[in-house]
Formats: structure tokens, sequence, C-alpha cells
């Protein structure tokens, strides 16, 4: 199983319960080399300073095949594909005044790494061994909201772990970040894919996905993801009151109530009965836990 | 008096910081012997040259194991001593003690984190108070940044810097002008030293995406080291997984030394190090073993985030 084969791996860790394989690991960045290789991959010679690009956290269906998996290389095509325009520090306006050397090269790539991700998925069907994939998976909007009630509930955390993707430090102009956390409790899994960047004294913006399973018995089960864009400028945010200096916005969970939302939307996969049938009588309750 | 500075860093050597009442007189004797120093600090062979530490305090015990203690190593640190790290206070001070008590074995220039602005953003300002009670020490500290030395010149031969160049330097004189006791400013020639970057794309001089910030191809860094008689480039500043980069066919080098960078990237680092007859050796070195820190680095515990 390629399970058991994973556990050798370094910084790699999981849970299997109610017939979902869950699993985290956090490797270092990506070395020149491979870097060098990304950056022939992705068209660009721009990518953040620490790429954790071997570190990943996957959560897979065992029965359906359907995968859900989080990687920085997925997330950069959406960065590179997504283009946004540069961002101006607040002392660009006074660089426009300086005088500027005779041959000047203006670069113009979206430095924050901003990205729509909201997660990869695909779904791994095993014929004779063989495995293939497929995209097809069909999320559809929905009015349910993630039940944070019950998320909310102490129940045991059997299983947690944070994963960094990416992150710049923007030439110490403030932090890009993406990064993923998981939490599995007896009744289900979450977890929240969180983009974050401050560019001090010019914007805030804050791109979170939740994606939450309850474990179902004998009935077909649902995925919710919710993803919830924020994003102010600092202009915005001064005018609004609030402070404007960087440290009071080294937290994204405190920073995010003063950022207004500017996309919100909930959308849900059903995995079919047949499958989540099979998982209740497989698994009832046991889980196994690995790499601790 | 001696004896005194003597306790002091080996108290410092176990990273235990020193009283308030301490920094300030120590400060007052590291700011004599700096406001002496040149803007291109002259400094002899051989050395060992190392770049941004950021306040990892048991990695630069790794880096003096690696390199040998000073003052029998001589050294020379190219800046971003604070900020990120959990020891900013230690690291720096231990680096200012030996400077005080070992001033022609230690040099110490400055980089674009000794600076009152970006050290209120990422740590150092916040260690303080959390470790005093008080900005005391951040102010004594950061009243001393602007004495640092912008650069240092090896042997005549290497020009050590922060960041890298600027258009509004062409010559080492240039820099010798300026008046650098001052906090680190937004624009001009100062700034670009502390905070620009090598750049292989660009020929001749760039403009970060943000608007702020130089970048310098291969030709700037041809047309400086002929200009200037110089063999080579040493910086520091960015973070390189294999602890050093040579760029431009061996016109300027990048050294990190800052393993593990925030504890979490898993780079290793690397220190320069220069014999008499200016003979080059990279010494890689990785992080301090876990049981070698003071306070292990734990995993975050489970968190019922939402």
């Amino acid at each position: 199983m390629e399970w058991e084969r994973d556990e050798k791996e370094a910084g790699r860790r999981g849970v299997t319960i109610h017939g979902w394989e869950i699993d985290s690991s956090n490797r270092p960045i990506l070395a020149s080399r491979a870097l060098q290789q990304w950056e022939e991959k992705l068209e660009t010679c721009h990518l953040p300073e620490m790429i954790f690009g071997d570190s990943s956290l996957t959560l897979k269906h065992i029965d359906s095949g359907i995968k859900f998996y989080f990687s920085a290389f997925d997330a950069l095509v959406g960065w590179k594909d997504l283009a946004l325009p540069p961002v101006e520090v607040p002392a660009a306006q006074k660089w426009k005044l300086r005088s500027k050397p005779a041959q000047q090269l203006i670069l113009d790539y979206d430095y924050t790494f901003t990205t729509p991700y909201c997660g990869s998925q695909t779904v791994e069907v095993n014929h004779e061994d063989q495995i293939t994939t497929a995209r097809s998976l069909h999320w559809e909007d929905c009015q349910d909201q993630i039940d944070v009630i019950s998320l909310s509930s102490r129940e045991p955390i059997l299983f947690y772990d944070e994963i960094i993707l990416y992150e710049d430090e923007l030439g110490d102009n403030g932090v890009s970040l993406l990064t993923v956390k998981v939490r599995v409790m007896p009744s289900g899994w979450f977890l929240l894919l969180r983009f974050w960047l401050r560019v001090d004294g010019a914007l805030i913006r804050l791109r979170d996905t939740r994606m939450h399973c309850v474990f179902g018995e004998n009935k077909e089960s649902t995925v919710l993801r919710e993803s919830c864009w924020r994003e102010a400028t600092f202009q915005a945010l001064s005018s609004r009151g609030y402070p404007v200096n960087s440290e009071a916005y080294n937290d994204p969970s405190t920073s995010c109530p003063r950022l207004p939302i500017i996309m919100q939307k909930t959308q849900k996969l059903t995995i079919p009965s047949i499958f989540s049938h099979n998982n209740g009588i497989r698994s009832k309750g046991k889980y196994r836990k690995t790499g601790e | 008096m001696c004896s005194d500075l003597d306790r002091q860093i080996s108290q410092l050597k176990r990273c235990e910081a020193l009283k308030e009442s301490e920094v300030k007189a120590l400060c007052l004797k590291a700011m004599e012997i700096l406001v002496e120093e040149s803007n291109v600090q002259r400094v002899d062979a051989p050395v060992t040259i190392c770049g941004d530490i950021h306040g990892q305090f048991y990695d630069m015990k790794e880096l003096f194991k690696v390199g040998g203690d000073c003052p029998k190593t001589n050294y020379l640190f190219l800046g971003d001593f604070v900020d990120r790290g959990f020891y900013s206070v230690e690291t720096f001070l231990l680096l200012l003690a030996l400077k005080v008590r070992y001033p022609d074995r230690i040099t110490l220039i400055r980089g674009n984190h000794e600076s009152r602005q970006i050290t209120q953003v990422y740590g150092f300002y916040d260690e303080c108070l959390r470790k005093y009670g008080s900005v005391n020490v951040w102010r004594y500290c950061t009243d001393i940044f602007d004495y640092l030395s912008l650069s240092a010149l090896i042997e005549n031969k290497i020009f050590s810097v922060h960041g890298g160049l600027s258009p509004a330097v062409n010559t080492l004189d240039q820099i010798r002008t300026i008046d650098r006791k001052q906090e680190v400013p937004h624009d001009g020639a100062m700034c670009d030293l502390m905070w620009s970057d090598p750049e292989d794309i660009v020929d001749g001089w760039g403009l970060s995406p943000r608007g702020a910030g130089f970048l310098f191809g291969g030709s700037v860094v041809t047309t400086f080291n002929h200009t200037n008689n110089i063999d080579y480039i040493c910086r520091a500043h960015q973070l390189v997984m294999e602890g050093y980069k040579w760029m431009f066919n061996n016109q300027i080098v990048t050294v990190w030394s800052a393993p593990n960078y925030c504890y979490r990237c898993g780079n290793v680092a690397a220190i320069l190090e220069l014999d008499e007859n200016l003979e080059k050796k990279f010494r890689v070195f990785e992080a301090a073993p876990q049981e070698a820190r003071g306070a292990p680095i734990k995993k975050p515990p489970p968190d019922y985030f939402l």
C-alpha cells in the first residue's frame, strides 16, 4: 500500500479514518536546482524566495478515489494565470521623483504571489493496478454554510498539522504567505487554506478557503467548500479609523474583521452513497495514526 | 574594566541578556569605536565573512564553532543581526561586546534591518519590550545602528556590503562622503547599499515591481569592479538554500549565514574564509541541533482554528 511507503519519508504524517486517508508532509524549501526547474515549468524567473515545494496535504476518499490535495506548484500556476498588476509600496511615490539611471528596466510581475488557488483535486480510479486520474468532480454553488458551531465544540483532535506552501518577505516590505491547516476529529475533517498578504503601508489581502467534511454512516457525504476573499488598502483602513502601522497587522486572524469581504461563495460536493456506505462499514469509528 | 566586559561576553555566550544599565554602558563604548570607522572600513586578511544572522543565536554559536572564536579568527559581519529570530537581543549584544573588546578583530557593517522602522515591524522591538519591559534597550541599540559602517574593503580587493550597488555610487570615494549617522533613508545611495539586489534578467539597472528598490545586472558589477580595481563583491541580504551563490561570472557572491532560516526553511548556511593570500574557502554549516537550544522549537500544538 502506498501508505506504508509514505511512512518512511521524513516529515510525513497521517491518519486513516472513516474511509479517508489524510496525510501531510513538511519538507525544506526548494534548493536552487529544483527552483530552476520550477522556473522553467512555470515559465517565469520570479518565484517566492521560500517555496516548500515538497510539502503537501492530501485527503483521499479511498473508495471513490476522490483526492483533494494542496501544493505550492498548483497555487503558483494560479498566480501565473491571474497575473495581477504589481502593488506599489509607499516609497514608490518618492522614487518616481528620483533621478533615474539612463538604462533602466522596470519589472512588472506580481511580486505578491497572489493566487486564486482553492486546492487541487483529482479522482484516482484503480483499474487492475493502473491508476487513471480524471478531473471530473462537480462542485455546485449552494446556500449551506459550514457549521461553525459544531466545529467550535471541543471534541478531540485526532490529527493536526499546519503546512506552509510558500512564503515571501517581499524584500522586507511585508509578507506573502500561503498555508494550509487541517484538523481531524471523530466527527469529520476541517481545513483552512489561507493566502495572507501584507504590503507594508499599501495593501492587505486575505484569501481563505475552508473545507469541511462530516463523516457519515450509511448515507452519502458532502464536502462543503467556502471561499472568502477580503482586501483593504492602508488608506481605506485609515479612513475607517483603523491603525496604519504594519505591526497592527501581524496576525491574519485578528486583522480579518477589519478587512471588508470582496468575494464569498460556498460550494458543495456530494460523494455518492455507494462509496460512503462501504466506508461506514469499513472503518466504524476506528482510526489509525502514523508517523507521530 | 576588561574583566567586567569579559564577564559580560561569557554571559552573552550563554544566551543570557545583560542588564539595561550594562547595555547602555556597552553602547556608549561601542559608539566611541564605531564613530571613528570609515563608511568603507578597511579590513585585513585573513578574515571570515558572515552574512545575515537574524537573531538565530544558537545558529550563530554553530557559526563560531565552524569558523573559530573571536579574536582568534578575524570576522566581518555583513549586517542583519536582528529581527525574525528569537534572540536578536543576545545576538546583537554579543557581537557588539566582541567589537568593544576586540575592535580590530571584528567588523560589523549595517544591514537594512539595523533600522528603527524595520525593527518595529519584524521582531527586535517586540523582543526588547518583552525581555526588558521597556523600549530603552531598543533605543540604545538602534542609536548604535546609526554608527555602524556601510561597507568594508578587504585588502583593497574585495568590496563587502549588505545589499548591493547604487546608481548614485560609481566609486568607493562616493561612499566615503555619505553622512551615515542617521536612520536608513528611503532612497539614495545609503539606502541602495543596504537594499539593492543583483538580478540575472537585468542588464544595467532595474527597478523592483514594488516601485522602490534597485536591481543591478552583470554589466553594472563589471563596471564597478573595474573602476574601483576590485576582484569581486561580497554581499548578503538574500536567502540562498546552499549558503552561498556566485553570480555574473564570479564577480559577486551572496553569503547567507542563517541556517534553517526562521526555524523552518531547512537551508544550510555558509561563511567565507579568506586566508592571507585571499584564497577562498566556503564553510557550509547546519542549524544547531535541537538539544543545543535553550528552548526547543516545537511544532505548534493542535489548534481549534475556524
